[in-house]
């Protein structure tokens, strides 16, 4: 569903991203690791179309979209949710949730009217507000929103689209203890077929979710395999030392 | 996002009937004041369309304004077409190059934005300024007004003209609604508020931009079509900067992001203009002074202000409720 | 004509004229922006300013050289009395608001020209001894117009040195690239701002008291001037001084080029440009800022 293949980025002497490959099938869920620097932003920013690499190739779902501009991706089934909150904070849940399904679904023209309304629309709205947990917070304004929901209604409007692919930059940053745990619902209660790739630090998460993980360091892939396989590996033992104490 | 609340429609409705009452029980010069109002307000709602829905601050509005005026005086007397058609072809050269600059500077943000249009609308005037065969700095003179008399309406009185000019206003209201009800609008606003998140969404942005600009040029250009016909001339004078200046300060001043303020700020600015101009020469002066103590006010407009508070009690009662 | 090369020379030190007076102009308004984040519209209205104190420093004291001097002192302290009354009030916000009060400011200093100096054009006499002909390369130039290229360049000279090598170009280019970070590591990122500000202003009037021995003296020079300036800033990018040489340069040959070579493209020829860069680079050619 995801090809990267030889994925490369520099800007003048500073590489940062290295050589990057990798495959996911269909509704493969794999975790991206890495230290802080390690390019994990700037890879997800390649593969969306925020910047151009200096060379390699990416493919979504068999068909080349290296070069393409970020909006046509969106419409080939690419979504990406943020690190840091990117939503529209003078609507309210609803209104974000209903401008993305609508965005989505196509209803831009002018000739439609009271898009907000449609049924489609509607019923997408409660599907999606169904899967990240804000089903009885949609008339909340985003401004006054907890931080905590803030970050639900930014994985909701990336899978407002349905995507085929979605990108997940850090989902719990900043998202206390309590919260963690509905983002693992979260995650757990996301379609089957739908491909996710996901930033985390949150080491749990990571390992419960994950069909495979792959660990980048200074750009490069330095590791992939298993939850179990990343978990016994000595390499990554030693990027994340300290860090792992807990988990071994 | 564009909501048609009850005091949109109340204040709208109102400023009409206002209008039609002091054309027809005023004399003469109450009917000019009129029309100056009203081709003003559909120039101005016309510029808060982008730029205060749009998010697309524009300084050539001006010169879209003026592009519309030529176009329908070079169509009805240089190229000797009918006047309907004329006017088609003034609101067509306004959507054109409205849609152009909006293609062209969809990538250029905030202030290069503005910057931009600025140079793009001083552009038209210099090109027209120096345009010998559409009569240069003199202008053109003997430009038609539209035969409604199909219609029953006599356009060259100045009371049916002034109506006129008064539905014409309303008519453009009802269509700048209407766009900005429709998926097209809440998409432009949508881009407004989070261009970035709109494009991960899979909006073509430029597109948009370039569209909402073209049907914003296309009222502008109607706007200067209509102007036109009030004089009966057109000169490079209707688009020099200061025109796009002050439909700025209309725009402002009224209260930009309601789509009724900018009407109450023509109406507002046009009688002021006409009490300040009996005292003093300094009229630029006023209307930088005014510019600069309703920004420095807050920034909402009159218009704005009132929609603000009554927004606001509204919001308390519900939350008593 | 276009064959013989004296023509060429001649544009050509035109051009340079041209672009060494949008010089002047833009490099105030590119690093008032790069270091205040402020966007003065009225940078224009303090040309004309210049201009104007330069016609009545030359009534009043039948000197060229002392409106020279006099001119840019002027303007910096209309800079001044602008900074501390309104833009230190604006700083923080945003540039919409920064464009709508500057602008009614252009509105505001036209009127005041008109009142004081009235509608009438006005001029000013180049020195004495820079008033004849001038053997350069060949031709006869203006030695009036060569003093505008040569002091265009000792300026840019200047501020080239005064960036790179001292402990204030130092402070200032930190301030451009970060000034919450800057004032953290202790520079008095006020007091700097205040300085680069009416340092922009004396520059925009000393343009003016350049310009107006060439240039008719109006109450919208002001504007006319403006929108090119604009261009410039937009074309080499916010910020950088950089940027404001290659664009006064690339405006400045284009205008006076274009109207040489070709006099219909040339108004059209240097919004082309303009276009251009927007769709191509909408940061323009050499940002202070990536």
């Amino acid at each position: 569903m995801l090809e990267v293949t030889g994925l490369h980025k520099s800007f003048g002497a500073l590489t940062v991203t290295d050589n990057v490959s990798f495959r996911m099938d269909r509704g493969e869920r794999r975790v991206v690791l890495g230290p802080n620097g390690a390019g994990k932003t700037t890879l997800f920013n390649l593969l969306a179309g925020d910047l151009a690499p200096s060379a390699g190739e990416i493919r979504l779902d068999g068909r080349p979209v290296t070069g393409l501009s970020v909006d046509r991706r969106a419409r080939l089934g690419l979504s990406r949710s943020y690190q840091k909150n990117n939503l529209f904070d003078a609507l309210t849940v609803r209104e974000n949730l209903a401008l993305a399904a609508a965005a989505a679904l196509g209803l831009s023209g002018l000739f439609r009217r009271d898009t907000h309304r449609d049924p489609a629309v509607v019923d997408r709205v409660a599907e999606i507000a169904g899967q990240v947990g804000l089903a009885d917070r949609l008339d909340m304004p985003v401004h006054s929103a907890p931080y905590g929901n803030r970050r639900q209604l930014e994985v909701g409007i990336a899978l407002a689209a349905r995507p085929k692919v979605l990108l997940m930059d850090e989902p719990t940053s900043g998202v206390g203890p309590g919260m963690i745990h509905a983002f693992h619902e979260l995650l757990g209660g996301l379609p089957r077929d739908l491909t996710i790739l996901i930033i985390e630090h949150d080491m749990d998460l990571a390992f419960d979710v994950a069909d495979r993980i792959t660990v980048l360091n200074y750009g490069k892939v330095v590791f992939e395999g298993t939850p179990e396989e990343t978990r016994a590996s000595p390499l990554v033992h030693e990027i994340y030392l300290g860090e792992w104490g807990a988990h071994a | 996002m564009f909501h048609q609340t009850g005091i949109k429609t109340a204040v709208i409705l109102a400023l009409l009937a206002g209008l039609a009452a002091y054309a027809a029980l005023g004399g003469y010069f109450a009917r000019e004041l009129v029309i100056e109002i009203a081709t003003l307000a559909i120039l101005a709602i016309s510029l808060d369309m982008v730029a205060g829905f749009g998010g697309m601050v524009s300084l050539c509005h001006g010169s879209i304004f003026g592009l519309g005026a030529y176009g329908f005086a070079v169509a009805a007397t240089l190229l000797g077409l009918p006047p309907g058609l004329a006017l088609v072809a003034g609101i067509a050269l306004g959507a054109l190059f409205g849609g152009a600059v909006g293609a062209v500077t969809s990538r250029a943000r905030g202030i290069f934005f503005i910057m931009a249009t600025l140079a793009f609308g001083q552009m038209v005037y210099v090109l027209i300024f120096d345009a010998r065969a559409l009569g240069g700095d003199d202008g053109l003179p003997g430009v038609p007004r539209l035969d409604l008399s199909a219609l029953g309406v006599d356009l060259q009185s100045s009371l049916q003209f002034a109506l006129f000019a008064i539905a014409c206003l309303g008519l453009v209201y009802a269509l700048a609604a209407f766009v900005l009800r429709s998926g097209f609008g809440r998409t432009l606003c949508g881009i407004h508020a989070n261009e970035a998140r709109m494009r991960a969404l899979g909006i073509p942005v430029w597109q948009y931009k370039a569209n909402g600009f073209a049907l914003s040029g296309a009222m502008a250009g109607f706007a200067g079509a209509l102007a036109a016909q009030h004089t009966m001339f057109v000169s490079p004078e209707m688009m020099v900067w200061t025109v796009s200046g002050e439909a700025l300060v209309i725009v402002i001043l009224g209260g930009m992001g309601t789509l009724v303020g900018p009407a109450v700020g023509a109406a507002l600015l046009i009688l002021l203009r006409h009490e300040i101009a009996s005292l003093t020469n300094h009229w630029h002066m006023v209307i930088g002074i005014v510019l600069i103590v309703t920004v420095l006010a807050g920034g909402r407009g009159l218009y704005g202000q009132l929609e603000h508070m009554v927004q606001a009690r509204r919001e308390r009662v519900k939350a008593h409720a | 004509m276009l064959a013989d090369p004296s023509t060429w020379i001649v544009q050509g030190l035109n051009g340079l004229q041209l672009s060494m007076l949008l010089f002047l102009l833009s490099v105030g308004l590119t690093v008032i922006f790069g270091l205040l984040h402020f966007v003065n519209l009225a940078h224009g209205a303090l040309y004309a300013l210049g201009a104007y104190a330069g016609v009545s420093a030359v009534w009043m004291l039948g000197s060229y050289w002392a409106a020279f001097v006099l001119a840019p002192a002027a303007v910096a302290l209309a800079g001044t009395v602008l900074y501390l009354g309104l833009i230190r009030r604006m700083r923080r916000s945003g540039p919409m608001n920064q464009v709508l009060v500057t602008f009614g400011l252009i509105f505001v200093f036209l009127d005041i020209f008109r009142i004081v100096w009235g509608d009438i054009a006005l001029g000013i006499d180049a020195p004495a001894f820079l008033a004849g002909p001038v053997e350069v390369l060949g031709v006869a130039y203006p030695a009036y117009r060569l003093f505008i290229i040569a002091l265009g360049a000792a300026v840019m000279a200047g501020l080239g040195l005064v960036l790179s090598r001292t402990q204030i170009g130092a402070m200032i280019r930190a301030g451009v690239d970060n000034d919450r970070m800057a004032a953290c590591l202790g520079l008095n990122v006020e007091r700097i701002f205040f300085v680069v500000f009416c340092v922009g202003c004396a520059l925009a009037g000393l343009a003016g008291v350049v310009a107006a021995p060439v240039f008719s003296v109006t109450p919208d020079m002001g504007t006319q001037i403006l929108i090119p300036t604009l261009i410039v800033v937009v074309i080499g990018g916010l910020g950088s001084l950089k940027g404001a040489v290659a664009g006064s340069l690339i405006v400045g040959f284009t205008q006076t080029f274009g109207a040489v070579l070709a006099p219909q493209l040339a108004a059209v020829a240097v919004y082309a440009l303009l276009a251009g860069i927007l769709i191509f680079r909408p940061a323009g050619l050499f940002p202070a800022r990536g």
